[in-house]
């Protein structure tokens, strides 16, 4: 085990794929000899080459349907959008094309593609978004949503042996705010939800950042026994784990940093209102981002994405009904 | 942790009158960075500097910087030191400027807030109340129309959730009588849970109310994690052997100790020769240790158990062995330990046998991967064969039990230190 | 070229009949396009057809009675039921599927041409498209990516004059095979209504990509004797339009060079009138697809399968 950033476990896994599948491509822009945005591929280009680094020119639809055409013919391409505000620009083919392609023609499109999404940066309505609930609506799709380092890397890697089609979430709030054990060498970590505290009096239903914000607001309630549970995929959803903690706890509160109107958590509550309905001791509470583009100004950003403090509060609020 | 670097580095007088202190700060440099580094000062306090020259260089994992003064002004006080790894955001230079400071910004009035709120609530108002809030002619008429209890009046909160009605079915709870704590009365699934009747026994005219559950003490929980942790990561195994202790007995009212002593001298000395038990197991990192620092277990009576540790005991008779082990003790006793005295064991020994108990399960010390476990020294007769005739004596004996981890080795290899351990302790 | 022609003529009566749901789209009067082109490939080339392209999706192998059974929505066709009209590619013998929007699988014929180079396998794809496809953003993208990275890839534009109901005069200003230059990619103009000068040239393409010398952008000037759609008549074309092409009908110029060489034509075509009788015979009799199993493999649950190998008639090699 080693303690890495989530952003170097990110890195850590494509450096594995890259070395032990060659038929594994890095494509994206900027990720070659910058070493990306982000510099989650710093080095790689120099390690694996050019044509295993390829740095594209600004042409979101041409690069995701090529990472298709690619993968059709054998090969494991992940692509990375820049940010994930700009997989709007490669929409089409991700959903047109790659998310029907297997269900109409029987040919799997192997591909990943990697989206540094999420706000809390002072990134702006074009640099903050969770573009997620739109591929999740996306038959064909998987969406997969990491929390922690440890996840990050295991996703990741999970996603490229994967021979579906999978959008990838990287919150960069999280790249390098958060650092955790991480095994070495490969590793793939199952496409389910993870319980990452115990509790019985509620349970908080997260993913990615708001993962964070849930165990920390979780833990200001002492009075209570709040457990949080990780979705870490979105597509597939662990409905059985999520209907299980419903059973056990009895009152839910679901967070979403993805602005309020049909974001995965809104799946999430549907589910549980239709099926858990039996289990329920009181309403099953949301909390979100409000429908609205994501601000710049801090202050105002700060106001807009569920923090430490609103999860708290809806959480007492709920337990006292 | 970053470098510290966060004391006063060096310092010139501060603002005079008619001037004011602007504070520079780490910035930022990129949307995911959370910290950066001083890489050096090109001023030092007492100079003056103009607005945007470079007083300095940052660096992060993104890119390099200058750091340009803000304004023209006076260098004051450079708090972080060259080489430092500070958070963004944190004060790393201060300088003195004429005239007065910048009026702060408004900040927003309390109303703009919340618009931000949560959405759930905005659009639906209180989703609980709107719904459970009114409990006359709607919810009296859906349960009359459903066939539920026609004697419930329209006054009561009636309409119980799912999860309060199947529970107080299962468990004969009448609903009526239970007084709600949640929100506006409301019964939760707690008070039916606390409502419920335990199961008869043979005088059933009384039903047993519990009383109200508290918590475990703090102590008590960290303890139960950290035995629960133990038991779900190591593979626990538990090894018996029953010892003769004639000799331990005979040696211990030479020394005037007790027998703890002389069994962990003679643990100490096996585990020279079984240097496998002597180690710790942390996921895939395995360490055998050539030290062993000796974990021996003091019940705090009430509050639970600590582990305080006899560094290198290895290197200790049986007589500095036990001091240590009586200091250790005392010191448990009396909250006088300190983090190191419980710090980097590598065996554990409990002894809990002084009430009578003669076997156990120990839990093993986690990362250690085994704890030994003395218990009460028992008068048994037992078979003794001397000059070739067997016949029955009564021997103090004292079964050893020694939990270990069977991710790390065998149960023959646990055996043989056991019978090795025994050897010992009969020829002492 | 006369299977392209009668299996569509047997189509459009279907739908007529109301056998076939939905729309039904042809490519009448440009199957030297598709055809010639197609004929170049080797078997493992793969092709990125459109719209007006079934003579690309026979020349690889797809059976007739897969291309009727699509057309019904039947279990038996290419789609399964799944997607209809031109909406089909049979993945196993080498043919990528259309999706709607359009030019979208030039990406993808670039990407597939792309991971051959890397691999340093001599093979090639083709993708057609039509005049107004080039004005979509994708086109750019495709086009760009292809020539920066000189991948082994043949693009076909069927100049055919509209795009739907407009002309391509409303289309764009300039010729898009004027376009090429700027991309870096060698631009072919040829007479797609000859099947022959077609095949030329694309074998030319093909040689030129398989040397690493990057893609071609051939345009094909043919015609679209019908309209987008089984749903439109196509007033809006001039009928001198129509009449001028009528003339230049690229299966009855074949037709001419053929007798010319002493090639039985005539029973040749009633080989191919008899195969698509049968072949529709097939199709009509084939089952429908089980509703029940209409969420299977929205995702692929084991290994991926990739694409697969076509025909190649003019190399004298078959993959069946």
């Amino acid at each position: 085990m080693t303690e890495l950033t989530y952003l170097e476990a990110i890195s850590d896994a494509l450096r594995i794929a890259l070395r032990e599948d060659e038929r594994v491509l890095l494509l994206g822009e900027d990720i070659g000899a910058f070493g990306g945005a982000f510099k989650v591929t710093a080095g790689m280009q120099e390690e694996f080459g050019a044509d295993r680094v390829i740095d594209t020119p600004i042409s979101e639809e041409a690069m995701i349907g090529g990472a298709v055409g690619a993968a059709i013919v054998g090969m494991r391409p992940v692509c990375e959008m820049q940010f994930a505000d700009f997989v709007a620009c490669g929409f089409d083919q991700l959903v047109n094309v790659a998310g029907k392609l297997h269900w109409r023609s029987g040919l799997a499109a192997p591909i990943v593609v990697r989206l540094p999404s999420g706000g809390g940066v002072s990134g702006g309505p074009y640099h903050s978004q969770n573009p997620e609930a739109w591929f999740m609506h996306a038959p064909g799709l998987k969406v997969f949503a990491p929390s922690s380092a440890q996840d990050a890397k295991g996703l990741l890697l999970e996603a490229i042996a994967d021979p579906n089609p999978v959008v990838f979430l990287e919150h960069k709030y999280l790249y390098r705010r958060v650092r955790g054990e991480v095994p070495e060498g490969a590793y793939r970590t199952p496409q389910r939800a993870n319980t990452v505290r115990d509790g019985d009096d509620l349970v908080v239903i997260a993913y990615g950042a708001m993962v964070h914000a849930a165990v920390a607001a979780a833990q200001q309630i002492e009075e209570a026994s709040v457990r949080v549970l990780d979705l870490r995929t979105l597509v597939p959803l662990d409905e059985r784990a999520i209907l299980d903690a419903v059973r056990d706890c009895a009152k839910v509160v679901v967070v979403d940093e993805a602005n309020y109107t049909c974001a995965p958590g809104a799946q999430v509550a549907s589910l549980i209102a239709q099926y858990g309905y039996g289990d329920l001791d009181g309403p099953v509470v949301r909390v979100a981002t409000p429908d609205a583009p994501i601000p710049f100004a801090p202050v105002l950003e700060r106001a807009a994405l569920p923090g430490i403090e609103r999860i708290r509060d809806a959480c007492r609020e709920l337990l006292a009904y | 942790m970053p470098a510290s670097g966060r004391g006063t580095v060096s310092h010139a007088d501060g603002a005079a009158p008619g001037e004011h202190l602007l504070e520079i700060v780490m910035p930022q440099l990129g949307i995911t960075i959370a910290e950066g580094t001083l890489v050096a000062w090109h001023k030092q306090p007492g100079e003056e500097v103009d607005a945007d020259e470079a007083i300095g260089e940052i660096s992060s994992d993104k890119v390099d910087s200058d750091i340009p003064a803000p304004a023209a002004g006076r260098i004051v006080e450079l708090v972080v030191a060259v080489g430092a790894t500070v958070d963004v955001g944190t004060v790393i230079a201060t300088m003195a400027v004429a005239g007065e400071a910048d009026v702060a910004p408004v900040a927003p009035a309390a109303g703009a807030g919340d618009r931000a709120s949560d959405p759930a609530t905005d659009r639906a108002g209180d989703p609980a109340t709107d719904r459970a809030g009114d409990p006359t002619a709607d919810r009296a008429s859906d349960q009359a129309a459903a066939g539920h209890a026609a004697g419930r009046g329209a006054g009561a909160s009636e309409h119980h959730s799912p999860v309060v009605a199947r529970l107080a079915a299962e468990l004969g709870v009448a609903l009526e009588s239970v007084t709600g704590t949640g929100r506006d009365g409301r019964v939760r699934r707690e008070d039916v849970l606390a409502a419920a009747p335990r199961p008869a026994t043979a005088d059933t005219s009384a039903l047993y109310v519990p009383p109200a559950a508290g918590q475990l003490s703090r102590m008590r929980r960290s303890i139960g994690e950290h035995m629960k942790r133990s038991l779900s990561t190591a593979a626990t195994v538990t090894s018996w052997i029953e010892v003769d202790f004639s000799a331990v007995e005979a040696r211990r009212r030479e020394l005037g100790t007790t027998a703890l002593p002389i069994v962990a001298a003679a643990t100490v000395a096996t585990l020279g020769e079984f240097g496998e038990l002597n180690a710790w197991l942390d996921g895939e990192a395995h360490t055998l240790h050539t030290e062993v620092n000796l974990g021996v277990a003091v019940a705090l009576g009430a509050e639970g158990l600590i582990v305080p540790v006899v560094r290198g005991a290895q290197a200790l008779d049986v007589q500095a062995l036990g001091a240590a082990i009586a200091d250790l003790a005392a010191r448990a006793r009396s909250g006088e330990l300190s983090p190191d005295d419980v710090r980097d064991g590598t065996f554990t020994i409990t002894n809990p046998g002084q009430f009578g108990t003669f076997m156990a399960t120990p839990v093993i010390n986690q990362p250690q991967v085994a704890i030994l476990d003395v218990e009460a020294i028992v008068r048994r007769p037992v078979a003794v064969t001397t000059d070739g005739v067997e016949t029955i004596e009564v021997r103090p004996i004292c079964i050893l039990g020694l939990s270990w981890d069977h991710r790390a080795l065998d149960g023959a290899y646990a055996a043989h230190f056991l019978a090795a351990l025994r050897a010992r302790l009969v020829g002492a | 070229m006369l299977t392209h022609r009668a299996i569509e003529e047997r189509g459009l009566s279907l739908y007529k009949q109301g056998k076939v749901p939905g729309s039904f789209y042809d490519g009448r009067g440009q199957e030297a396009t598709c055809v010639g082109a197609a004929f170049a490939l080797g078997p493992d080339d793969p092709v990125c057809p459109l719209i007006r392209d079934l003579g690309a999706h026979l020349v690889k192998g797809t059976p007739p009675s897969a291309v009727l059974g699509h057309y019904l929505g039947r279990a038996g066709g290419v789609g399964r039921g799944r997607d209809g009209n031109v909406h089909m590619g049979d993945a196993q013998r080498g043919v990528v599927g259309m999706v709607s929007m359009l030019p979208d699988m030039m990406a993808v014929a670039v990407g597939m041409a792309w991971a051959f180079k890397l691999r340093g396998e001599s093979r090639c794809t083709l993708s057609l498209f039509g005049d107004g496809a080039t004005s979509v953003g994708d086109w750019h993208e495709a086009m760009n990516l292809a020539g920066l990275q000189r991948v082994p890839a043949i693009f076909v534009l069927e100049h055919n004059g509209y795009a739907y109901s407009t002309p391509s005069s409303r289309q764009f200003v300039v010729d898009p095979l004027q376009r090429a230059a700027v991309y870096g990619i060698r631009g072919v103009a040829v007479d797609g209504n000859d099947v022959e000068a077609v095949f030329e040239v694309t074998r030319e393409a093909r040689e030129r990509a398989l040397a690493g010398e990057g893609p071609t952008l051939i345009a094909a000037y043919t015609m679209r004797m019908h309209g987008h759609g089984a749903h439109d008549d196509a007033s809006y074309v001039p009928p001198e339009l129509f009449e001028h092409w009528a003339a230049r009908d690229p299966i009855e110029r074949q037709r001419e060079r053929l007798r010319g060489l002493g090639v039985d034509v005539e029973s040749i075509e009633a080989q191919v009138r008899a195969e698509v009788d049968a072949a529709s015979r097939e199709a009509l009799a084939m089952a429908e697809p089980p509703p029940a199993g209409e969420l299977e493999d929205v995702f692929c649950e084991g290994e991926p399968r990739t694409v697969g190998r076509g025909a190649a008639p003019w190399s004298r090699f078959s993959a069946t």
